[in-house]
């Protein structure tokens, strides 16, 4: 067991940095791409400043929270940039048939079409969001339990994206239909930038119970301020393994459906 | 004309060949406009009077810039770019037609299939939640032309400026996320501009984005937020202005661009 980690760790690290050097070739667009996602950081944290800049409360949340929300939603939705951002390119080697030569390996194919692509522009990005994170988080007086749950509550929100992400390329797998699928998952997922509770109580339960972003994104924050309920921590941890195993099942589907037409 | 008129057919037919596409595309811009219309509704129901706005006038402003946004920002000019880098373009160097023509025919018709479908998604959007429908401002109706008119001619020349980067450089995509960033803060898509403190604002309009629909959102929405702050024949010589600089920039890294341009293999 042990000894089958290290050995995926290190084909992880070796496409890791295979992906470092395709990104290094393009100095001018790490320079653009990263200026224009700290411009966009920027401008949306102004725009928390402008909100508040008028009143205390938005839908029961104060400044501070709604900050620590909008940088826990950048951290992990970068993170799952940083780590899932193959993802984005899985259609190509589907139409192409060269999905073929990586289901041949003697590896998981997930070691290449889920993370075999680590993206180091986010990689960049992620290092000051975590820094700023901890920093707003440790201005408050927070209990070391609410941190833990915290913590916990976020993993269990990478766990959501990871299984949206392996949704996507079973249905890559299925369809071919991978771009419009994951810019879709995206435009959800900016639906959490800012406190559930702003939606009317239908997209609110929608983006709660059915595409859980609200599980993602504002529980953990509304468990670090105590805001969340025992039957809710209970159902976030129920809904990621649920829907980890779902989208696991729907990639072994996938894979029995796929008849490599392309190459 | 004719063979313009053509050109726009067929983008129409395009775009029904690829249906799935396109409705998906719609799908992504109306998930857009959920939160900065939901958020800035739980504002302005809380705050009573937001810089001037109130729960009506920005119901009326999202209502609006709905409709339009992508009525002025919807092209095609985003393919030139990739043409230029794979050849494709000498197609159309060599057709007796105007370059500049046949894009702004083709951005047509996509303006229109976009606009007809956004008005579609925000009728049915405000009838299922039950909101009231905004009124439309008729006193400033021909500055809201005005000001329609300019915002489609610039977002016209800034789109095919940046995709003409492509004649000098493969990094085409970069410019133009920039470029989506900029319009996402600066054009009003979050936000009416006018909510911004006054020095920010008059910062802002120096710049030729809030030209491209915030202005003609705020005629037929509520001008009087902003008449307060600005005047409005010194917008329309600003946004002439920029339109002019865009138009000149344009032909200018056209012709350029064309002299350095070189390909082989078609």
């Amino acid at each position: 067991m042990f000894k089958k980690l290290k050995r995926n760790l290190k084909i992880f690290l070796l496409f890791s940095y295979q992906s470092l050097k395709t990104t290094g070739q393009s100095r001018q667009a790490i320079f653009l791409f990263t200026l224009g996602k700290i411009l966009r950081f920027v401008f949306l944290f102004g725009v928390i400043f402008l909100v508040f800049s008028k009143t205390k409360i938005i839908a029961g949340w104060s400044l501070k929270q709604v900050v620590i929300l909008y940088l826990t939603f950048n951290f992990i939705d970068t993170f799952s940039q940083v780590l899932y951002r193959e993802v984005y390119r899985f259609r190509p080697q589907v139409i192409s048939g060269n999905l073929d030569l990586i289901l041949v390996k003697p590896y998981h194919p997930f070691l290449r079409v889920l993370v075999g692509g680590v993206d180091f522009l986010d990689l960049l990005l992620l290092v000051p969001y975590f820094f700023l994170l901890l920093f707003f988080i440790f201005q408050e007086k927070i209990s070391f339990f609410s941190f833990f749950l915290y913590l916990t509550l976020v993993i269990n929100g990478l766990i959501i994206a990871t299984a949206f992400h392996i949704f996507v390329l079973a249905l890559g797998l299925l369809t071919t239909e991978v771009d419009n699928a994951i810019m879709i998952y995206r435009d959800i997922l900016n639906l959490g930038r800012f406190p559930i509770e702003i939606y009317q109580q239908i997209i609110s339960f929608i983006f709660t119970f059915i595409i859980p972003i609200g599980v993602m994104i504002t529980f953990p924050v509304k468990a670090l301020f105590h805001f969340l309920s025992l039957k809710n921590i209970i159902f976030s941890f129920f809904i990621s393994f649920f829907l980890l195993l779902l989208s696991i099942k729907s990639w072994q589907i996938g894979l029995k459906k796929y008849q490599s037409a392309g190459g | 004309m004719g063979k313009y008129f053509s050109v726009f057919t067929l983008t129409l037919k395009e775009y029904f060949a690829y249906r799935l596409n396109f409705l998906i595309w719609r799908l992504r811009v109306f998930i857009g406009f959920l939160v900065p219309f939901f958020l800035w509704l739980t504002i302005t129901k809380q705050v009573k009077n937001f810089s001037g706005y109130e729960e009506e006038s920005i119901v009326s402003y999202f209502f609006f810039s709905h409709l339009l946004a992508y009525f002025i920002l919807g092209t095609r000019t985003v393919d030139i770019a990739g043409q230029i880098q794979n050849g494709e373009i000498i197609n159309f160097l060599l057709k007796p037609m105007s370059f500049f023509y046949y894009y702004f025919f083709r951005d047509l018709a996509d303006k229109i299939l976009n606009f007809l479908l956004s008005f579609f998604e925000v009728f049915l959007f405000f009838k299922i939640f039950s909101i009231p429908f905004p009124q439309v401002n008729l006193q400033f109706l021909p500055f809201f032309f005005l000001f329609l008119t300019l915002g489609l001619f610039l977002s016209f020349y800034l789109n095919l400026l940046i995709s003409f980067f492509g004649f000098w450089s493969t990094e085409v995509w970069a410019p133009r996320f920039i470029f989506f960033i900029l319009i996402s803060i600066l054009s009003g898509s979050f936000f009416p501009l006018d909510l911004l403190p006054k020095k920010l604002f008059s910062l802002i309009i120096l710049t030729p984005f809030p030209y491209l629909f915030f202005l003609p959102v705020k005629m037929i929405s509520s001008p009087k937020t902003l008449m307060n702050k600005i005047d409005l024949y010194s917008l329309f010589f600003m946004g002439s202005f920029w339109l002019a600089i865009l138009f000149f920039l344009a032909r200018f890294f056209w012709q350029k661009g064309l002299k350095s341009f070189s390909f082989w293999g078609r």
